[in-house]
């Protein structure tokens, strides 16, 4: 049946996608326990870069990927050390980091506002490669296949760093447990700091391909993206990032299913099967520890 | 004798008093300035429309102070004009709490209010309450009209009872049936389809597809899979604009082909739509001209005319006219025509004034007519199409629908 | 109770209500007073969650989306008199804390966001066209036929004495002690006798309870309301920020909160819109990294207990 077979090729490209979303929010909260309420707003950063790279030097988007990686970083590592460090002393570091967080969002809304104005704006899908791909009979955007393919490409990246390089193996040993990884020599404020502006420039990735699977950009897509990845992440277990995928694959294919047989609730399951998953499995789909409260 | 004189100097003291009693009263009825209140969204999901709509009446205020200020007949005189308004951030709780201080702090003469049905909703019965004429610039929702409550008029749009009508008839006309309908489940649009439904199906016309999706919907590659597989001959997308050029990218970029393609936005924002879904992907498709597309020079007969205000505005702001600038600059016109022929100066009169200038002011937005419930039933917007141009980059709005007022002929269907 | 606390305790619930009760007469903005008595009100709600168990429910605005339907539902379709639909509304958030409550389950983050997708799955129900029926979808709420805006300050302002008495019988007694023991570790208080489970679900359906009520009246007093302005989540983000900012777990933390920083908000909101989102953001930014244990730590420093 062709509309079912479109829904879930569709949602396997769309999941992907929000996968590469949903990714750099885990990152930072598995590594540092913090909740990032700023991460749409980084990924509307990320999908502005693209825009202007495109409009005020007219090549590919995808050339402001390491111009975005390069700003991020900058960006990134002084935010740390001015942030991260004060946070962890508090009596409730994971929930002030929400309204931290929560502020920054505020102040990066703002600033896009001033600096962008209000209005939508798009990059025209022909910057990518343009015309549609044929999978298993099916007709999809070229862009939305070229977004995922670069969605796994990130996402095997990080995979083969934290599971076969040194830093790697710190983080997931700060990942599990702080201090102890502390006490073993690990130095874990420059570990952190990396993983942190690796999350920042997972998040400008993803936000380069922002224009093309979400339509126009505007500065207040922030919100809704972030709501969107908690729920991935939390659905794929926090701080796993190969479950970020998982969550993201099930939201896509859920989304695009809703969209074809029940339009009007597709918002909806998402969050359903969120709270339908953490009830039976409290940590996430892939979560091994069991963390009763 | 001296009790004459002291009679006469009684009188005299008397007079005196009278006169200086009578003085504070005179002057303290005729206000130095007539404040003008109103709202408006720096940020958040309505601030590009509401933006346009306020500059459209900062103009107004500004052209009327240029002359002298704003007639004001129960005065008999020109009194300047003071334009008093706060930032909402498109929230409704928000702008609750900045409508009662215009009223309550600042005590404005006239009340204006925001963008569109959400932001206006909240002012409905706060101005109820404090007795003040809410002047509805775009907020279409029937349910704000009610037969008890005088203190509304809805200005520069027709409301959405009466509003798709043109659309419908077009569709029946034209003999287009397998019509497809997907709306935003908001109040403007859900009410937009349903009117098309209802009109559709009294004509027996039953929409194919009749389905709606959430306010943040972007992602319409699925929807329009779906869609298809319905073979409509007419897609019809209610959305606001944000949802307008996703679905026009999405079906630009799927390769999918319909013989009729609706959107609103084109018709009242043509430059965010061009300069995000681009030429091709505007081309053929229909909307709800506005002006400026909508062009009344000749019939206006109160305020500028489309021509006169996009040079004047143009040359006063630098900015271009988009649809919700013209709303503005109305909205403007009918506080100038409220204050010009009411015979005091209190809310209720300058009410009964726009009932009795109703059906008679024709301006650049079109006729002037509410019902008795401040509902606008005039001002009605026609069908058009974008119809690409040889040699040109941009399509050409041509109005196609009703005969009396079009411009040209609908290319249906349109060519693949 | 040592009569030190009887003394403060009738202090703050004087200040709060003569407060609330005057100012309309001194300030005629009555929805400004009326929102920040909301904040009030949720603040302290939010409070008795997280204050005293350590829930940081994400998604409160799901209670208070739940009141203020509750309520409407019970003007429109039993024409029940206002106040007893305000009650009416408080009553469905129970009911919807109820349906939540093996969420407490969970712990931290994971709870927090199982939360926020309740409240935010509630919303798209409640605005879904195909239940326009009920509860009128995208249309929103119309009560225009109820609408008495002093009745409804009134009943607000009792709403917010409520759940400052609540905050207070939480504060000083045993339960609340035991609410707190369970916080830090449950582990312990169980092996204590304390009926974790128990304490925690009081808790949070009083928690619950003082958002409805809250929505309820919000909704009466408004009277004209649609699915996404009960149900945003700006109001949660609030009411978070202000119970952090006075101080969590204390009683007179949220009320200061609430109304200062609410305060704050409208005074830029007023002066200096087009910078607005700015300075809020950057104060929030200000107050996490120099004052992360809200503004009473700093009186904490001096004074032994605070209220």
């Amino acid at each position: 049946m062709g509309l079912l077979e479109y829904a879930l090729i569709g949602g396997v490209l769309y999941g992907l996608f929000f996968g590469l979303v949903g990714i750099g929010l885990n990152l930072i909260f598995g590594v540092m326990r913090m909740i990032n309420l700023a991460h749409g707003d980084l990924i509307m950063l990320g999908a502005f870069g693209a825009f202007w790279v495109y409009h005020l030097l007219g090549v590919s988007p995808m050339f402001g990927i390491p111009l975005e990686v390069i700003g991020f970083t900058i960006i990134g590592i002084p935010l740390y050390y001015l942030v991260v460090p004060r946070l962890l002393a508090t009596r409730d570091p994971e929930m002030l980091s929400f309204i931290l967080f929560f502020g920054l969002s505020q102040v990066i809304e703002a600033s896009a506002v001033l600096g962008f104005g209000n209005n939508q704006r798009s990059v025209p899908g022909s910057t990518l490669g343009g015309g549609s791909v044929v999978i298993a009979g099916q007709s999809f955007p070229f862009a939305w296949v070229v977004a995922a393919g670069v969605s796994v490409v990130a996402i095997l990246a990080l995979y083969a760093y934290l599971y076969h390089s040194r830093f790697g193996y710190a983080t997931r040993a700060i990942m599990a447990n702080r201090d102890e990884a502390q006490t073993a020599g690990i130095n874990v404020h420059r570990i952190s700091a990396a993983a942190f502006v690796a999350g920042f420039c997972l998040a400008g990735l993803a936000g380069v391909f922002a224009p093309y699977m979400l339509g126009a950009i505007d500065p207040n897509m922030g919100v809704d993206l972030t709501t969107v990845s908690f729920a991935i992440v939390v659905i794929g277990s926090l701080g796993q990032p190969l479950g970020t995928v998982i969550g993201g694959l099930v939201y896509g294919i859920a989304t695009m299913l809703m969209q074809t047989y029940l339009p009007s609730w597709s918002n909806l399951l998402p969050y359903v099967l969120l709270i339908a998953i953490v009830l039976v499995k409290p940590s996430g789909l892939l979560g091994r520890r069991v963390r009763y409260a | 004798m001296f009790a004459r004189l002291k009679s006469r100097l009684t009188a005299a003291g008397l007079a005196l008093v009278a006169c200086a009693m009578a003085l504070p009263v005179v002057a303290a009825q005729a206000p130095q300035q007539i404040k003008v209140g109103t709202l408006y969204a720096s940020s958040g999901p309505f601030a590009t429309s509401s933006q346009s709509q306020y500059e459209g009446l900062k103009f107004w205020v500004h052209r009327v102070n240029k002359n002298g200020g704003v007639y004001v007949k129960a005065f008999d005189k020109k009194i300047p004009v003071k334009l008093v308004s706060y930032d909402d951030q498109s929230s409704t709780d928000t702008a609750t709490t900045l409508y009662n201080q215009l009223i309550t702090q600042d005590n404005v003469n006239v009340l204006v209010a925001d963008f569109g049905s959400v932001l206006t909703s909240v002012a409905v019965p706060l101005a109820q309450e404090h007795h003040k004429l809410l002047f509805d610039v775009t907020g279409t929702g029937a349910k704000f009209f009610t037969k008890n409550n005088p203190y509304i008029v809805l200005t520069s749009l027709p409301t959405s009872g009466v509003w798709p009508k043109s659309l419908a008839q077009f569709l029946n006309h034209k003999g287009i049936n397998h019509v497809a309908v997907l709306y935003d489940s908001n109040d403007f649009d859900q009410s937009q389809a349903e009117t098309l439904k209802h009109y559709l199906d009294k004509a027996g016309n039953k929409p194919v597809y009749y389905h709606a999706v959430q306010s943040n919907t972007s992602s319409y590659t699925v929807l329009l899979h779906r869609i298809a597989a319905d073979h409509p001959h007419a897609v019809i997308e209610f959305g606001y604009p944000n949802n307008d050029i996703a679905f026009l990218q999405a079906l630009q970029s799927s390769g999918q082909h319909f013989n009729m393609v609706f959107t609103i936005f084109p018709g009242q924002l043509l430059d965010l739509l061009r300069s995000n879904v681009g030429p091709q992907g505007l081309a053929h498709t229909y909307t709800y001209p506005t002006p400026p597309l909508l062009r009344y020079t000749k019939k206006v007969n109160f305020g500028l005319n489309i021509d006169q205000f996009e040079k004047q505005f143009q040359s006063s702001t630098g900015k271009s006219v988009d649809f919700l600038t013209v709303a503005g600059y109305n909205a403007g016109l009918m506080i100038q025509k409220a204050l010009g022929t009411a015979p005091k100066f209190s809310q209720i009169s300058m009410r009964h004034a726009l009932a009795h200038a109703s059906g008679k002011l024709f301006t650049l937005d079109g006729r002037f007519k509410i019902r008795s419930d401040g509902a606008q039933v005039g001002e009605t917007l026609p069908v058009g199409q974008l119809q690409p141009q040889k040699g040109q980059k941009n399509n050409k709005m041509v109005i196609v629908y009703p005969p009396r007022v079009a411009t040209g002929k609908a290319i249906c269907p349109a060519p693949k | 109770m040592r009569r030190g606390l009887w003394v403060e305790s009738a202090l703050v619930l004087v200040v709060v209500g003569l407060g609330f009760a005057l100012s309309p007469f001194l300030y005629g903005n009555e929805s400004l007073l009326f929102s920040m008595m909301a904040y009030v009100a949720l603040a302290q709600g939010l409070n008795i969650a997280y204050g005293f168990t350590g829930y940081l429910p994400f998604g409160y605005v799901g209670f208070f989306g739940s009141g203020a339907y509750g309520t409407a539902l019970a003007i429109m379709f039993l024409h029940a008199p206002p106040i007893a639909a305000v009650v009416g509304g408080g009553l469905l958030a129970v009911i919807f804390g109820i349906v939540l409550a093996p969420l407490l389950r969970l712990s931290g983050a994971y709870f927090a966001i199982a939360n926020l997708a309740a409240s935010q799955a509630l919303y798209f129900v409640v605005a879904n066209p195909h239940l326009s029926n009920i509860t009128q979808g995208p249309y929103g709420i119309k009560l225009t036929s109820v609408f008495a805006p002093t009745e409804s300050y009134a009943t607000l302002w009792v709403i917010v004495l409520l759940a400052t008495a609540v905050a207070i019988y939480l504060r000083v007694s045993r339960f609340g002690l035991a609410l707190r023991a369970i916080n830090q570790d449950a582990q312990s208080a169980e092996v204590a006798g304390v009926n974790v489970v128990r304490g925690r679900l009081v808790a949070w359906l009083l928690s619950a309870l003082v958002a409805g009520l809250a929505g309820g009246a919000y909704g009466w007093h408004i009277s004209v309301f649609y699915p996404h302005s009960v149900f945003t989540l700006r109001i949660s983000i609030f009411a978070i920020v202000f119970v952090l900012f006075g101080g969590a777990g204390t009683v007179i933390g949220p009320i200061i909160g609430a109304v200062l920083l609410y305060g704050l908000y409208d005074v830029i909101g007023i002066s200096t819109p087009e910078y607005f989102q700015l300075i809020y953001g950057l104060l929030i930014i200000a107050l996490v990294l120099f004052l992360p244990n809200g503004l009473l730590s700093l009186v904490r420093k001096r004074v032994r207990y605070v209220l």
